[in-house]
């Protein structure tokens, strides 16, 4: 090791598990805010409907106010069958090109369309809902959703043991791997983030890049704490 | 407040870009984003002031559209309260409307056409092959799994989209889904019925399933050749059924298409 090596492996952890802790805590509030706003229709046990989610608003451009160097989008997802009145609905907000505020995103719900969306299936929010804890998916193309090439950051939102959501932010690949590269500086290793599908997060080498499957066995791979996500750090080549 | 949605909704409301013939433009635009379910059965359109804003047509192009529509059966408009121009789908109009699209390109820009959709796909293939997760090859197997099973054209012509879509997806491209996406609904434009052409649709079922199997083998080169050499196939058939319809063409139909009739 040389002068410039000057993080070990425990900073480089630190450095992901603030950005990560970070994305989460806002989530973590938005899950808190949708809780408080349901309180009472949850109290009277009465059902939810679709206006009781569109009162959401104003609290989740708030928190993405306060997190949009890094998350470009905020909401909520609701469980399909839980509203009486929509079966499915999703209330989520993102910055888009061109525009200062917020939009919502509207995506196509209908089944028998082309561009469906298929939420149910999807990782961001199946895992929360079996397992009962938070989860990041990605990197991964948001195909008929934002297009964007995203890690989402997913909680669920249960009232006792009921599933009735998630809530969730997404941040861009190359924000995350923008902010990870300047906390790390140049370091003498090749570092590298990779999720459970063996999918790079994060790579500061041009020969392995956010996206890619790594192939062979998990060799000098550790778990990073609290995420699904482990760290592999190798001399450069 | 600006709204987005997903892609392929996003693109039917876009501004058309066609110089010419604005009217049939938006007759193709509608037309596909109803044989793909983008615009569902029964769904009303956007009023027609605002619907013709966000094509970048005039109003009366518009309206000239609609009534084109309307004439085809792929339109209702109903007036007073609660009125307004409401999606119908008719399979017998679409194949119609795809007809009249395959007689007016020439074969050349059904081969350029075909040529771009290979690039896209076989690339999005090879990439796949070497990026897909299990998960996501899993998903593709699931997508070939309905096709096996949708008996509507409409189901397969919408579920196929999606294969190419998720296979796209699966690349790890943004850029190479978007092209698929705005892809499948130009050629949604030119699908016809399987008329009566029953070994069509097992062969390309069994086609995609080579692809999937050699992307989970990480063969990206044979998942790239399969998807080049099917896409080559189904535009040889394409062009077939062009040469057919021009042979068969006479001039008084071509003159009623241009004034967009529903010849």
């Amino acid at each position: 090791m040389t002068q410039q090596q000057a993080l070990g492996t425990q900073d480089l952890m630190t450095s992901v598990e603030s950005v990560a802790e970070r994305v989460f805590d806002a989530v973590e509030r938005l899950r808190r805010h949708v809780l408080e706003r349901w309180e009472s229709v949850i109290i009277r046990h009465e059902p939810l409907r679709g206006k009781d989610s569109a009162g959401l608003r104003d609290g989740a451009l708030e928190m993405l106010a306060e997190q949009r160097d890094l998350v470009v989008g905020m909401g909520l997802i609701v469980t399909p069958g839980l509203l009486p009145d929509e079966q499915r609905r999703l209330e989520w907000w993102q910055y888009v090109p061109g525009h200062r505020e917020p939009a919502a995103l509207r995506v196509d719900l209908n089944p028998d369309s082309m561009g469906f969306y298929e939420y149910d299936s999807a990782d961001w929010f199946a895992v929360p809902r079996s397992s009962g804890q938070r989860h990041i998916v990605g990197p991964y193309v948001d195909a008929h959703g934002t297009d964007r090439y995203l890690l989402t950051f997913t909680m669920p939102v249960l009232d006792g043991s009921e599933f009735l959501g998630v809530v969730g932010a997404d941040v861009p690949v190359s924000r995350f791997e923008t902010r990870l590269l300047r906390a790390w500086g140049r370091l003498d290793s090749e570092v590298l983030i990779v999720n459970s599908d063996r999918r790079v997060v994060v790579s500061n080498s041009a020969r392995v890049l956010a996206g890619d499957l790594l192939s062979g066995v998990d060799s000098g791979t550790v778990d990073i704490p609290g995420l699904p996500w482990r760290l592999r750090v190798a001399p450069r080549n | 407040m600006p709204t987005t949605i997903g892609a392929g909704r996003n693109a039917v409301f876009a501004p058309l870009d066609d110089g010419a013939g604005r009217s049939a433009a938006v007759v193709r635009r509608l037309g596909s984003a109803i044989a793909l379910g983008l615009l569902a059965d029964g769904e009303q359109l956007p009023a027609e002031a605002e619907l013709a804003t966000s094509l970048g047509v005039a109003t009366v192009t518009l309206r000239e559209a609609l009534s084109d529509l309307r004439r085809r059966g792929l339109v209702e408009t109903r007036r007073g309260r609660g009125g307004g121009s409401f999606v119908r789908v008719s399979e017998a109009a679409l194949n119609s409307l795809s007809r009249s699209r395959l007689q007016e390109l020439a074969t050349t820009d059904l081969r350029e056409l075909g040529e771009f959709h290979a690039a896209v796909a076989g690339t999005a293939a090879r990439l796949a092959a070497e990026r897909a997760s299990a998960a996501e090859i899993a998903r593709l197997s699931a997508t070939l799994d309905r096709l096996a099973v949708a008996v509507e054209p409409a189901d397969q012509r919408r579920i196929e989209g999606r294969y190419y879509i998720e296979i796209a997806a699966a690349a790890q491209s943004v850029r190479l889904t978007l092209q698929e996406i705005s892809l499948q609904s130009e050629l949604a434009e030119l699908q016809l019925h399987p008329r009566g052409d029953a070994d069509s649709g097992p062969a390309t079922l069994a086609g995609h399933r080579e692809v999937i199997d050699a992307i989970e083998r990480r063969d990206g080169t044979l998942a790239r050749r399969l998807t080049e050499a099917h896409i080559a196939a189904r535009t040889i058939a394409l062009i077939e059924v062009h040469v057919a319809l021009t042979a068969s063409g006479d001039e008084r139909q071509a003159h009623q298409r241009h004034n967009g009739g529903a010849g």
